[in-house]
């Protein structure tokens, strides 16, 4: 949960000097480029269109998310499209609700963000046809489509060719991995990142012994971060590979799910004591407090930490080069029900977000081996370090054993109270559950 | 009463086109005034009504809003989203969730329907509706396409089973996370659900008449005053808006037959609310406003006659005096002068009334003088001309015994004063021929001749032509006599008087010059000014009555006789005194014939 929360949210405000001059480039690109050509398939219309969104404000920074590219947006279109956003003081979980409320009130917006993060709603919003197939849009048009990663435009598709949610650029920042503290490590004796897992537990175990807490785990919310750690180690190994890959498994009661309880099990072995019925926030602060010396997160975490304790952390990949990543979490939908105008502009803008995207990138590659953080060149190189890529369990796994398994019978898991076969037996009735409602 | 007031001519005149233009003025005026405030009326009215209807539109819009949020408090209720999911509800949970409806946050619902994705049907305790009385009822297909939005819908109530019109609410219920099939959820509404919408506007139905419309035109309430019939028109133009997309005042303050409508459209609901303003309701406040009007108009009216009175009696009183005074002047009594103390120009007019009364009245008494005179001298002439032939007679026998006697002085002098009598006479008449006057005036200088021997001599220059002119008698003796008697009053011997007549530019010039002592200047100035003054005042000049009498009596003849172009002047010069009289005429004419 807090995972997309923070990606979503807050992914832009990581690099304003970055997106500032991406803005300033787009603005000249676009309308000069492909903003020009769109602007003439609309010419005659004579009112701007307003395309009605949603966005989130940080409640921390009460920054308004993704502001610079609906600015931009909206100053590249000046007279065709105005996106008109309603910012909103939510947190992820009461906006995804919202969502939700939104539908069933037939109140959505022309666009909307995190669908693929609520993988039931997601595929009730494909059957009943309240959101556009962009299919069309994105193969029609190859300018679109070259902006896009094939892995990215593949994790964006359905099986049989369908694009609902319209891709970002890059899966550049997508990937989380795991986010250290160099201070703790030195003080271990640690002097890099374990590069494999067995490498990995000893590092826990030297940390412990040191009397460092080694990891910042929770059990709320969709555990975030003990399941990054243990989908990643679940990838290690060919089978568990192709676990992760499957979308909503038939069974949990395997090798694979097994191992997965194993590695939960392991893993809060190493965590805080207020590790039980916490969500990541508290996981959070215990990282950036110096109390735990790990916690698996993504790109868009580097923001987020204190300047003054940011010198201290480094990011590396999961051991075995891995990093979790699903691009088409930060695909956004075109809400049906809209007239084509609207819709229209929509997708105009949804292209414009994956031009925006792709600036962005180039960016970020731009500064490698430059004057930047240590963090951030950490993250360079683990992106371009030919990573293995998991899927996020987010959005292969359903919904039930997210929202309501995980946080139920994990805290019973680690404390013992439970067995692996009898919580891989508890995330198997989900899947009935599941499927009962399809 | 009123003759007492007006009675000038003036002032009636003035009333009656002061009337005609004040009547004129507030006709216009009243016209402006009625067109400007009927204008005004109309607009506070139906403005006034124009507010109250999107008011109570506004209302509905906010009505609706509720009931789009209770409606979805009802379908994101957790009780009711278990109740789509393929499990369903327990028993007692059904139970629970039939009587949750009962509790919504919203007034006037009669009755509540809830059918979840299973045929389970949830009301009151007591409606007792199940499945298939809901499927009879139709009201399934009520909600239509419609993936979500709340629909109202005015309808035969054949769900809950009494037949009657009502405003329902309905919704599709769907599942917030799972594509099931969707619930649908209706809510009855009592009358005073919408009622209220009018109602809370307060007591106008005595003036204007409202209702409320659904989405097809039909009409669901309405409130009429008395005897007050919607027109088919004004229907119509419902009717039309009902099927239009446009929301909010879809007709402001529009003329129909009847009076004036004015629509709100609620654009989720399609339902219209509208007020029609009557024409009577309209002419009812414009009659008393113009009654008010009137009443100031006749107020207007009174008070400006009433002054125009006043005022005009201000300048036509003392009009009225000037007029009575002069039509009631007898020519007699010249003691009736004006006194007027207006401060304006009639008090000049009434000034210069008075002088001219005086001056009249002067004229008149030197008239009088003058006849008297007159009369005095024809008289007189007549006293003398009753024995002229004794007195020729007797001047004869002197004559013959002078002749006898062989006195020659005594003789001329007879012979030039029978002359001079004969042709002062002149047998009454004032013209003579200036052959006569001239022999008058010898005739005199000779008898002065005898009178003053070697006193003077005189030489008469005359052309034989003009002799035969004529002339106003005794002009020159006068001059004579006043040449010997001052001109030569310091001589014994050598005097010459010469009299010349001449004609110049048609006109007679008599000279008369003597050689004696010249006339004091100041004298020849006052005598030469006698011309500037008036008749009447030329005596008033030499009020001695001892020097220039004669003069004044020659001027006042020639004045009276040939006009004011007559000239008359003396002229002092170093050898002796020159007078001059110059007649505007030459002579050919007698006008005595």
């Amino acid at each position: 949960m807090w995972f997309s929360f923070r990606w979503m949210e807050q992914k832009m405000m990581n690099y304003r000097r970055i997106v500032a001059a991406v803005t300033a480039f787009i603005l000249l690109l676009g309308l000069a480029g492909c903003a020009k050509q769109e602007k003439k398939s609309v010419k005659n219309t004579s009112e701007e269109i307003v395309i009605p969104m949603i966005l989130t404000v940080d409640p921390t920074t009460g920054k308004k998310n993704e502001q610079d590219l609906v600015e931009a947006f909206n100053q590249a279109y000046q007279g065709t499209y105005r996106l008109e956003v309603d910012w909103v003081m939510e947190t992820e979980e009461e906006y995804r609700k919202n969502l939700k409320r939104l539908n069933v009130t037939d109140e959505l917006p022309a666009i909307i963000t995190d669908l693929r993060m609520l993988p039931s709603y997601y595929q009730m919003m494909i059957q009943e046809g309240r959101i556009e197939d962009l299919s069309s849009w994105i193969n029609e048009d190859s300018e679109w489509k070259d902006m896009i990663e094939p892995t990215v435009l593949e994790s964006c598709s359905e099986e049989d060719g369908s694009i609902y949610l319209a891709p970002i650029s890059t899966a550049a920042f997508a990937c989380s991995g795991v986010f250290w503290n160099q201070s703790l490590f030195e003080e271990a004796g640690i002097e890099k990142f374990p590069e494999t897992w067995e490498a990995f537990w000893e590092c826990c175990d030297r940390l412990q012994a040191c009397g460092i807490t080694p990891l910042a785990l929770h059990t709320e919310g969709t555990a975030w971060a003990p399941m990054l750690l243990a989908t990643a180690e679940l990838s290690d190994t060919e089978e568990g590979a192709a676990f992760m890959k499957e979308l909503y498994p038939e069974t949990y009661q395997n090798e694979s799910g097994l191992h997965l309880a194993e590695t939960l099990k392991r893993l809060f072995r190493y965590t805080t004591n207020d590790a039980m019925h916490t969500d990541f926030d508290v996981a959070f602060t215990n990282f950036v407090s110096g109390k735990a010396a790990m916690i698996p997160n993504g790109y868009w975490m580097i923001d987020q930490i204190p300047e003054d304790f940011a010198e201290n952390v480094r990011f590396s990949p999961f051991p075995g080069n891995k990093l979790i990543s699903s691009p088409e979490t930060f695909g956004w939908a075109v809400v049906s029900g809209y007239s084509d105008e609207v819709k229209e502009g929509a997708v105009t803008f949804l292209k414009f977000r994956t031009l925006f995207n792709q600036e962005e990138k180039k960016e970020l590659l731009k500064q490698d081996g430059g004057n930047i953080s240590q963090l951030l060149q950490d993250y360079i190189d683990a992106f371009t370090g030919d990573p293995q890529i998991v899927p996020n369990y987010q959005v292969k796994w359903n919904s039930i054993l997210q929202e309501e398994t995980l946080g139920l019978y994990l805290p019973d898991l680690v404390q013992g109270k439970m067995t692996e076969e009898e919580f891989v037996l508890r995330a198997d009735e989900s899947i009935r559950q599941y499927e009962e409602e399809q | 009463m009123m003759r007492k007031w007006i009675n000038s001519g003036i002032q009636k005149k003035y009333l009656k086109y002061m009337v005609a233009l004040l009547m004129l003025a507030l006709f216009l005026s009243s016209i402006g005034v009625w067109a400007y405030v009927h204008k005004n009326m109309t607009a506070v009215i139906v403005d006034k009504y124009e507010f109250m209807n999107e008011k109570m539109g506004i209302s509905m819009d906010n009505l609706y809003k509720k009931t789009d949020e209770v409606t979805a408090e009802c379908i994101i209720d957790d009780d009711v989203q278990k109740s789509l999911k393929t499990k369903g509800l327990e028993e007692v949970e059904k139970s629970a969730l039939s009587k949750y409806f009962a509790y919504i946050d919203l007034d006037h619902v009669s009755e509540y329907c809830y059918v979840d994705n299973k045929k389970n049907v949830y009301t009151k305790s007591y409606s007792k509706i199940s499945y298939e009385d809901f499927e009879k009822s139709g009201f399934a297909e009520k909600l239509g396409d419609e993936y979500a939005k709340t629909q109202w819908f005015w309808a035969k109530d054949e769900l809950f089973g009494n037949g009657e019109e009502a405003l329902f609410i309905g919704r599709y219920v769907r599942s917030m996370d799972y594509s099931h099939e969707p619930g649908m959820l209706f809510l009855k509404m009592d009358d005073s659900f919408l009622a209220e919408l009018v109602e809370e506007e307060g007591n106008f139905r005595e003036e204007i008449a409202a209702g409320i419309v659904d989405a097809q035109g039909h009409i669901c309430m309405i409130w009429y005053p008395e005897n007050f019939q919607l027109d088919k028109q004004a229907k119509k133009t419902i009717k039309e808006l009902a099927d239009s997309t446009s929301s909010g005042m879809v007709l402001n303050a529009e003329n129909v037959k009847g009076g004036i409508l004015s629509v709100y459209r609620q654009k989720e609901s399609g339902m219209l609310i509208y007020t029609l303003v009557p024409d009577e309701v309209l002419s009812k406040g414009m009659n008393q406003i113009l009654m008010v009007m009137l009443g100031i108009y006749l107020f207007v009216v009174i008070v400006a006659v009433g002054a125009s009175i006043y005022l005009s009696r201000i300048f036509t009183r003392p009009i009225q005096k000037i007029s009575e005074a002069m039509t009631g002047f007898d020519g007699q009594d010249f003691s009736h002068t004006i006194e007027l103390h207006t401060n304006t120009e009639l008090d000049q007019i009434g000034h210069s009334y008075n002088e001219m009364l005086k001056n009249i009245e002067r004229l008149l008494e030197e008239i009088k003088n003058q006849q008297k005179e007159l009369r005095t001298s024809e008289l007189n002439m007549l006293i003398s001309q009753i024995n002229p032939h004794f007195l020729y007679n007797t001047l004869d026998t002197i004559y013959m015994l002078a002749r006898i006697n062989g006195e020659e002085t005594t003789m001329k002098m007879i012979q030039a004063l029978s002359k001079y009598l004969r042709l002062s006479l002149s047998k009454g008449k004032d013209i003579v021929t200036i052959g006569d006057e001239l022999e008058n005036v010898r005739s005199y200088m000779e008898i002065q001749q005898i009178r003053n021997e070697n006193l003077f001599q005189y030489e008469i220059d005359c052309p034989e032509e003009l002799k035969k002119r004529w002339v106003l008698k005794l002009i020159l003796q006068p001059l004579v006599e006043n040449s010997i008697k001052y001109g030569f009053c310091d001589i014994f011997e050598g005097g010459l008087i010469w009299i010349s007549v001449r004609e110049e530019d048609g006109k007679l010039v008599f000279t008369v010059f003597n050689n004696g002592t010249p006339m004091d200047q100041k004298m020849a100035d006052r005598i030469n000014a006698l011309g500037t003054y008036p008749i009447a005042e030329m005596k008033e000049c030499f009020p001695d009555k001892q020097h220039g009498y004669g003069i004044v009596n020659i001027i006042t003849r020639l004045r009276l006789k040939y006009g004011e172009d007559v000239v008359f002047a003396y002229e002092v010069q170093e050898e002796g005194t020159k007078c001059v009289v110059q007649l505007p005429v030459d002579g050919t004419e007698n006008d005595e014939l």
